[in-house]
């Protein structure tokens, strides 16, 4: 074997076919770079440019007037606040709900039945969030299902129904049902890959299966709580739709504030501004993520 | 004994797998209610809003025009995002694993920002994408490659690159080798991506945002502008539609890959 190799080796011009490689990447590279780096790259730039209703192209005239509106209005910065609270509200959440899934997931020994669970993680995940957010919207709607039953046995006013919906709890609540397949995926790699011998030890040292999972399992699958977290934070601080939906538009967070700046007002450097903070936000997250992540997380997330 | 799984655990699996699915089989009636809107009890079952949403002009044409879009996107996704798997895996540098995140980046960054600085981008630059379908179609194969990438680089990760060896040293050339030996082992793996690919522009909403035009929308940018005034139960028609494309995809992507190994270690 070692001389078949040394053969393929010691073929002629192996420097010219690995430049020849390199030949496979350059399409999506330039395409990246056309349409990602220098989009990107000149709304930055916006962002430092004077606000001037209307004009979309970028100027020589730099300034930091739209930064310093940004920072001194109480509005702003409170939708900033809103925002990260709310990611990280989410994040807590979808990781208390899914970690139980994850782990009947990752213990389910039955290949059959495994499958299944993770067929229906994945269509979950893969189903557009709109068609998502309908049926949360029938359930959680003032005259929705819940409500409706709540007025059936009696404990509410048909005139004065539970608000579910249209406010934070609405839009947390929808928010973890986006989060909730991108967070399991991620900890059943993590959970699998946990030696059973680690538990099984702490078993037969006499700890109870309480004892064992908090202070075995969940310990040991800490990597994949960390990424989890903060890629969920990353997915639902840029979320528009379920704010929008959800929210009905009374939660203000940034994506929301950056779609009324451009779209209502033509204001591309203010909302210029508001999108490089929250890029930066969410790219901020990421890059902790991949630092974690690099380590141990699955290849879909 | 340490094997089953404890039954707190096991209740509470079960309640988040209903909080997952509940509101996707509530569209599924929703759609098939026979009254004005989805009541508790429900009123019975018809196919009259299936019927409405097959003669609406409005989804049909949204649901068509997304067809279209994700047809496209697969096809360009699938073949850039497979040559730069294949180099991703096959040549060792400094800077691969930064290269690989920048491939993957767009999945995970706000798709508001990245709708409204190529918006910004056709505008200023006068390219004639702006509000297009072929503005659209950049949009999202920026989101679908990565998925292509994923998928196709799991594939290469399980391939035993001896095979190829093999066959460049008994004289096969390295298109050769390539075309016979390597493609027809991954080639699964390439078409379950291309399937993601799909999947996900047909699904795309954030990006779309911006750059969607109001007289050729796609079906989810449709959906959220009725959503927004009322409730259409041919809107969940179509979401019946959509909920069985996308669960067709996905059994046929676990026919051609090992969906559990698609989480494991690369």
């Amino acid at each position: 074997m070692a001389a078949d190799s040394h053969i393929t080796a010691g073929r002629p011009s192996p420097g010219y076919q690995r430049h020849l490689k390199w030949l496979l990447v350059v399409p999506l590279a330039i395409f990246f770079v056309v349409f990602f780096v220098i989009p990107v790259g000149l709304l930055f730039a916006t962002s430092f440019n004077p606000q001037v209703i209307g004009q979309v192209a970028v100027t020589s005239e730099l300034t930091l007037d739209n930064y310093i509106r940004f920072f001194s209005r109480s509005n702003y910065l409170m939708a900033t606040g809103r925002s990260v609270l709310l990611a990280t509200i989410v994040s807590l959440t979808t990781l208390v709900i899914a970690y139980p899934m994850a782990f009947v997931i990752a213990k389910t020994k039955n290949a059959a039945r495994n499958t299944v669970l993770l067929i229906l993680v994945l269509a979950a995940m893969q189903l557009d969030m709109v068609i998502r957010i309908y049926g949360m919207m029938v359930i959680l709607g003032d005259n929705g299902l819940i409500n409706q039953m709540l007025v059936a046995i009696g404990l509410t006013d048909p005139d004065n129904p539970v608000q579910l919906m249209y406010n934070f709890l609405g839009v947390v609540l929808g928010l973890v049902q986006f989060s909730l397949p991108f967070m399991i995926l991620t900890l059943v790699g993590v959970i699998r890959g946990i030696n059973p011998s680690l538990e099984e030890a702490a078993r037969s040292l006499g700890a109870t299966p309480r004892r064992t999972f908090l202070r075995v399992t969940v310990p040991a699958s800490m990597p994949g709580i960390l990424s989890g977290s903060l890629l969920v934070f990353a997915l639902s601080i840029s979320s528009y739709i379920v704010p929008a939906l959800m929210g009905g538009f009374r939660v203000g967070v940034l994506p929301i504030h950056i779609f009324q700046q451009v779209a209502e007002g033509a204001r591309f450097q203010f909302g210029a501004t508001i999108a490089v903070i929250l890029f930066l936000i969410s790219a901020g997250a990421v890059a902790v993520y991949l630092k974690v992540g690099s380590r141990n997380s699955g290849g879909l997330a | 004994m340490g094997r089953t799984i404890p039954l707190p655990m096991l209740i509470l699996a079960v309640l988040g797998f209903c909080y997952m699915l509940l509101p996707i089989l509530v569209v599924v009636l929703a759609g098939l209610t026979a009254g004005e809107f989805l009541t508790f009890p429900p009123e019975g079952l018809s196919l009259r809003w299936v019927v409405a949403f097959l003669q609406s002009e409005k989804y049909l044409s949204a649901f068509f025009f997304s067809f279209r879009l994700a047809l496209l996107t697969m096809i360009v996704a699938t073949i850039l995002g497979t040559a730069a798997a294949l180099f991703l895996s096959r040549t060792r540098f400094i800077g691969r694993g930064a290269m690989r995140a920048f491939f993957l980046s767009p999945v995970v960054l706000p798709g508001v920002v990245i709708g409204f600085s190529l918006f910004a981008f056709y505008i200023s630059t006068g390219i004639g994408l702006t509000r297009t379908i072929w503005g659209l179609w950049i949009g999202h194969i920026l989101y679908s490659t990565p998925y292509v990438i994923g998928t196709v680089g799991a594939a290469l990760a399980s391939y035993d690159v001896s095979l190829d060896e093999a066959a460049r040293s008994l004289g096969a050339s390295p298109m050769r080798t390539f075309r016979k030996i390597t493609l027809p082992n991954i080639s699964q793996g390439i078409q379950a991506g291309s399937i993601f690919a799909f999947i996900v522009s047909f699904g795309q909403f954030e990006v779309s945002l911006f750059l969607s035009a109001p007289n050729a929308e796609p079906l989810p940018i449709a959906m959220y502008n009725s959503l927004r005034y009322k409730f259409d139960p041919s809107a969940a028609a179509a979401g019946i539609f959509a909920i069985i494309l996308v669960t067709a995809s996905v059994l046929l992507t676990n026919r051609l890959v090992n969906i559990g190994r698609l989480l494991e270690k690369k």
